[in-house]
């Protein structure tokens, strides 16, 4: 697998391969582009289609398409490609269980300073309550390019939610084939971190803080958000004695909710922290790492926070 | 080739049959249902749709996507008089068990696809019309619209898709009765002059008398120019065959009572 520096490419590089060989795979646009996405315009131009400034056609189109026998990838940007169009995704994708992956780019504020119109913090809980959706935050290029021929050929609609830019690989050689929809990538007796997309890296970071302090913090990668085993989650968190969720998404409805859904109907009895982004709109500009911080994200933040609540202490944000 | 006479026959039967299954059921959609049954009875019986009631998943079929969903009350009798499922199904109309509800889905054969929430259809159409090109087959993808729907900004959306990308084997029929669920049209968002609008967006656009077999099954013949979706405009009448429930939003989803009853059953028969 090639190294790829933009975690878009580990997408469509691999969906690119496919295509040469499947010409029923199709790739639609929203009007965005990727540097990648500029090979299927010069290689196989009938099988990616621009569609402009239209979502919800897009959408639409992608259904009869599919309807044709077509394995159909769209793409936009998240609140656009999700939001917008959300009718025709839960009538025309998912009431048919329609094979059409929905790729949204910028997630949580990979769009900063492009305000909240360009934010992607609603999209996990709503594309989570379409029945039949399959849901995907992946953390590194490894999952993401393990994952396309599953997202491309198996039955039913998906959405994968991507980030921007490069981040460390994660996964390189695990071999492993993400089926179980999580993987706990370190124990913790005292605290388990679980947490999605890039907030991954974050979680691994301020874990190994944590643990050097004496708090010995795990952390759990949840990279399928549904379909989603309850059991694997229930053993992924069952050694240690608290659990925090950690997501760049609104603290409604995202994995802080999967998994408080989970423990509590276990009756697990494990203090549950949730940690995201507050249900408020974010004007604020400068860039995505204030943002994050606004919202008590970055690192520092975070091992205060995390650190007083194992020692029982107060919550600075 | 049918006869206008005999196709008239047979619409007369159909609306008799979305009657009683209405009345039966003590809910459905009379007026839209109504307005656009001659454009049904033209594509099922006027030899228009390519389809085989026995193979319904022919990958080579004509489709009709009844986009204004809640007209699937006229459709319920046109598929099981053509031999989709029994006609005795039209008696579970809105039953447990039944899979013929107030808006059509894909358990029902013949039914191609879910519809209901209005402006998708024309989207799905754009769709199956570009999968069946690049499939290399020749059969067409009809849709079927109302003046209503239209007032939806999905509906714009696929009509540019579909005149940018010269989807010839595509064919919409906007079911012009100028009245929605409360009101005229006219009075809302008015949609005229429709002919114009498809015309403006790429479309070969043409008006037609929705109630006239000759005009539609002229409309519907042929490819049209070779470039270009076309647009049958059929200007039509709410709740076309019943006097008292013409050209009014009172029978949108509203049903006869008492007399009316025995009134329309007279008019229908």
């Amino acid at each position: 697998m090639p190294a790829y520096t933009d975690i878009r490419d580990a997408l469509f590089e691999e969906l690119f391969e496919l295509a040469l060989n499947d010409r029923f795979i199709m790739l639609l646009s929203g009007d965005q582009g990727a540097f990648s996405i500029k090979k299927f315009q010069d290689s196989i131009p009938d099988q990616y289609i621009n569609v402009g400034v239209a979502e919800q056609n897009m959408i639409s189109v992608a259904a009869g398409l599919a309807m044709t026998g077509h394995k159909v990838v769209v793409y936009g940007i998240i609140p656009f490609a999700t939001i917008r169009c959300l009718e025709q995704i839960k009538i025309d994708l998912c009431s048919q269980n329609l094979p059409v992956t929905i790729a949204g780019v910028g997630a949580g504020y990979a769009y900063a300073t492009d305000g909240p119109t360009h934010h992607a913090v609603h999209d996990m809980a709503l594309m989570r309550v379409m029945p039949g959706m399959q849901v995907w935050n992946p953390s590194d290029h490894t999952m993401i390019a393990s994952i396309v021929p599953q997202l491309v050929n198996d039955p039913g609609p998906k959405y994968i939610r991507l980030d921007k830019g490069a981040f460390p690989d994660l996964y390189a050689d695990s071999g492993d084939d993400f089926s179980e929809g999580l993987t706990v990538l370190r124990k913790g007796k005292d605290l388990m971190i679980v947490a999605t997309g890039i907030m991954v890296h974050r979680a691994l970071e301020v874990a190994e803080s944590l643990s050097a302090a004496g708090i010995d913090t795990g952390v759990t990668d949840l990279y399928r958000v549904k379909p989603f085993d309850e059991d694997v989650l229930r053993k992924a968190v069952a050694g240690s004695n608290r659990v925090a969720t950690l997501e760049e998404n609104s603290i409604v409805g995202g994995i802080g909710t999967v998994v408080g859904e989970v423990m509590a109907e276990a009756g697990m009895g494990i203090p549950l922290r949730r940690l995201g982004i507050a249900d408020v709109f974010r004007w604020e500009l400068g860039g995505r790492d204030p943002l994050q911080a606004r919202d008590g994200l970055d690192a520092s933040t975070l091992i205060d926070n995390l650190t007083n609540w194992t020692n029982d202490g107060a919550h600075v944000n | 080739m049918v006869s206008t006479s005999e196709l008239k026959d047979k619409a007369a039967w159909v609306r008799r049959r979305t009657f009683e299954m209405v009345i039966s059921a003590g809910s459905g959609h009379l007026g839209g249902s109504f307005s656009s049954t001659d454009i049904l009875v033209a594509l099922y019986y006027g030899g228009v749709l390519e389809h085989d009631p026995s193979n319904p998943g022919w990958d080579r079929r004509g489709r009709l996507i009844a986009s204004k969903g809640h007209s699937s009350l006229g459709l319920y009798p046109i598929l099981a008089d053509r031999g989709y499922f029994p006609l005795a199904d039209l008696e579970t109309f809105n039953d447990a068990g039944s899979t013929l509800g107030g808006h059509p889905d894909t358990r029902t054969p013949g039914i191609e696809t879910v519809t209901g929430s209005l402006g998708h259809g024309l989207g799905i159409g754009a769709g199956l019309a570009l999968g069946a090109k690049r499939n290399g087959q020749s059969s067409r993808t009809y849709v079927l619209i109302g003046d209503g729907e239209s007032q939806e900004g999905a509906i714009w959306e696929s009509a540019m898709f579909a005149a940018q990308h010269k989807l010839s084997g595509l064919t919409v029929i906007v079911d012009n009765n100028g009245v929605s669920a409360t009101d005229h049209t006219a009075n809302t968002i008015n949609v005229e002059p429709v002919v114009d609008k498809w015309t403006a967006a790429g479309w070969d656009s043409r008006p037609v008398d929705g109630h006239s077999f000759d005009e539609l099954l002229k409309a519907f013949e042929g490819e049209g120019t070779s470039d270009r979706p076309k647009a049958v405009i059929a200007n039509t009448v709410k709740g076309k065959g019943v006097s008292f429930m013409e050209d009014t939003a009172a029978f949108h989803h509203g049903l006869p009572s008492g007399d009316q009853i025995e009134l329309a059953r007279a008019e229908l028969s």
